[in-house]
């Protein structure tokens, strides 16, 4: 068991590929904001790799086991600490009862750190995940971010646990993470000419767009459009602005809706059908990036990208999550 | 290549005497947008086909299928790319398309769900004096505590005939989305057809069972959340997280896709009983028959000079009230 002392920004449960299934139900899948870097935590950890672990974004926090166990941190360097000594990433750790666990503010690169634990966080599936839906306050512990004074059980653990302590990420297999992060996406499904002109998708992929400090587990904002990115004058019986459609699904996660100027990426926890356009989707192989994009800091650059190189970097993805990425 | 990189229509089927185009749109590499037209237009018969092809592909569930999410005018289909080719996935669908080649045949399954709706009820009222007091105290489209009124200017009738319209329809379910538990709910009867511009800006607060119109849709929220519907009042739960009653055994939601609601008044007292025996007692009876669309009898509905001309005296009714109304 692990008792929260300090829970930070916002910290959660949750796991991969979350909640599918629910789209025409109003959920949309929610899950880890990077699922690269949870999947790395599990795997150390001997968990099957979508298992649910602790997502904390921002960081400032602080936490207590109750018993002997190996855990391994992915994701941004917060610098954690055990009983104050510094503990390496990107490798399983034991950690003994009594010990506490500290992260500090999201690092250099990236803004959310995975805590993985030996058999997984024990949280009741609801409608086949462990995720936590932050917006709809439903799944992962209690629907809700973690409070002081929560106690998290543990799963049983795949493995022995002294076997699994020292296991870290071959050299080269590590992510890389950046200021400015490249998003390979593919045009659709309202382009042009009938949505947006060529000169608008060219702006979208041709510039670097900062996130805006809006930006959370929903939706990621990036800077409003310019006046020539619109291919019409208005969105018919959809509405005034040419943003405007008759409501229609959104592809989620990682489509990118314009919302009157405003380009939102939507992501975990976002609206599963509305009514504004989607001028294009970010690869499912680089959710994670958004999911590291610091809101107010980092960039994101838009790397055009066909289906069938996206189909690709998904097998090529899946393939890094497997024993043979593993040392000790 | 560079002419055509923002090309996403993957392929095409012609309109027909009663079909529209069909399009499918590439949106992401994990989804399908089905699009039917070119042209913005929200009408029943769109929905009736999409409803139609969508019980068709659910059935067929090609491995790698993962669910649909169906607007009124549009279907978006999510899949694993991996193990199912969107270019199969399309002929899969062009096959069920022209098999069914015409509207006037289809008769689909359509449950008619009973719900009491207590009309400016307390609750809901509350969720209006909150808006006025904390997020626009000149809310033009709050006029005596509450929206009735502001529904009425809009569509140039009375309160009383506001009420009539909301309960001389069955309201049909195009599909879910956007909140978890939500349906978007429209006229059968176009003489019923109330419009209204939403909140501005939205609510921060809407109790569950509160009944509110944006736009053409009728929405019954689902948990207490914001929202920018005009209020009409409040109805019993339809939907459950906790999946204690045993209507919701299975699943918390009630809705279906292209089931029709039938409200009738009571007393905000009855709605309050049927609450605790939902929530709490769990032995409310939902009052809910099978039953269907037959297309055909519907067209010729819609056609009969009767609709025909009540629909058009009340658009002209619409027409003037929307000059006076004010504007949020």
């Amino acid at each position: 068991m692990l008792k929260i002392i300090k829970p930070g920004i916002e910290t959660i449960v949750e796991d991969w590929p979350g909640r599918l299934g629910y789209l025409s139900k109003g959920m949309s899948a929610s899950g880890a904001m990077d699922n690269v870097s949870l999947q790395f935590a599990n795997l150390l950890v001997g968990n099957p790799t979508g298992e649910a672990g602790l997502e904390v974004a921002g960081g400032y926090f602080e936490a207590e086991f109750m018993e002997n166990t190996v855990i391994s941190i992915c994701g941004t360097d917060m610098k954690p600490t055990i009983n104050g000594n510094p503990i390496p990433m990107w490798e399983a750790v034991p950690v003994k009862k009594g010990d506490v666990l500290n992260l500090g503010v999201f690092g250099e690169f990236g803004f959310r750190s995975y805590v993985a634990v030996a058999g997984g966080i024990d949280v009741p599936p609801y409608l086949g995940s462990k995720s936590t839906c932050i917006f709809g306050s439903y799944g992962g512990f209690e629907g809700r971010k973690l409070a002081p004074g929560d106690v998290l059980k543990f799963g049983k653990p795949a493995r022995a646990l002294d076997t699994l302590a020292g296991r870290k990420l071959k050299k080269g297999v590590k992510p890389e993470f950046a200021r400015t992060w490249e998003l390979r996406a593919i045009p659709g499904p309202n382009t042009c000419p009938d949505y947006v002109t060529k000169e608008g998708m060219d702006y979208l992929y041709e510039n670097e767009h900062k996130i805006q400090h809006t930006s959370n587990r929903s939706a990621y904002r990036i800077e409003p459009v310019p006046e020539y990115f619109f291919a019409r004058a208005d969105g018919g019986v959809g509405g005034s602005h040419p943003s405007n459609i008759v409501d229609h699904g959104y592809a989620i996660r990682g489509t990118m809706n314009v919302c009157g100027n405003t380009p939102i990426l939507l992501i975990a926890d976002g609206p599963t059908l509305g009514g504004y356009i989607n001028v294009l989707h970010v690869i499912n192989a680089d959710l994670w990036k958004i999911g590291q994009g610091t809101p107010a800091r980092d960039k994101f650059t838009f790397v055009y990208c066909t289906r069938e190189q996206a189909i690709e970097e998904r097998k090529k993805q899946r393939a890094l999550f497997t024993e043979d990425n593993v040392t000790k | 290549m560079e002419e055509r990189k923002y090309d996403v229509i993957l392929a095409t089927l012609p309109a027909t005497k009663t079909r529209l185009e069909v399009l499918f749109r590439q949106a992401g590499d994990g989804f399908l947008q089905v699009e039917y037209g070119r042209v913005q237009r929200a009408n029943l018969l769109d929905s009736f086909r999409i409803q139609t092809i969508d019980a068709k592909i659910r059935q067929a569930a090609p491995k790698g299928f993962i669910e649909t999410l169906p607007g009124i005018r549009t279907n978006m289909i999510h899949f694993d790319p991996e193990q199912l080719d969107v270019m199969k996935l399309i002929d899969m669908i062009k096959g069920f398309e022209e098999e069914l080649e015409d509207v006037d045949h289809i008769v689909m399954p359509s449950r008619v769900i009973h719900l009491p709706i207590a009309f400016e009820d307390s609750e809901t009222k509350k969720a209006v004096e909150k808006y006025v007091k904390e997020v626009r105290p000149d809310a033009p489209n709050v006029i005596n505590g509450y929206n009735l009124e502001y529904i009425a200017l809009c569509n140039g009738i009375t309160v009383p005939e506001v009420k009539q319209k909301l309960l001389g329809t069955q309201w049909y379910n195009s599909g879910g989305g956007f909140w978890p538990g939500g349906a978007f709910l429209w006229p059968m009867d176009p003489r019923c057809a109330i419009v209204v511009p939403k909140y501005n800006p939205p609510r921060t607060w809407t109790p569950e069972g509160t009944v509110g119109i944006g736009g053409p849709c009728v929405f019954t929220y689902t948990t207490p959340t914001g929202g920018g519907y005009q209020l009409f009042g409040r109805t019993i739960p339809v939907f459950q997280f906790a999946q204690k009653h045993p209507l919701f055994k299975d699943s918390p939601f009630l809705y279906r896709n292209g089931d029709r609601v039938q409200f009738h008044e009571v007393t905000e007292k009855e709605v309050l009983d049927i609450f605790e025996h939902v929530h709490n007692k769990t032995d409310y009876v939902y009052q809910i028959e099978d039953g269907e669309i037959v297309v055909k009898d519907y067209i010729a509905f819609i056609n009969s000079p009767e609709v025909v001309k009540g629909t058009a005296e009340f658009q002209a009714k619409q027409a003037e009230g929307i000059k006076k109304a004010p504007r949020l």
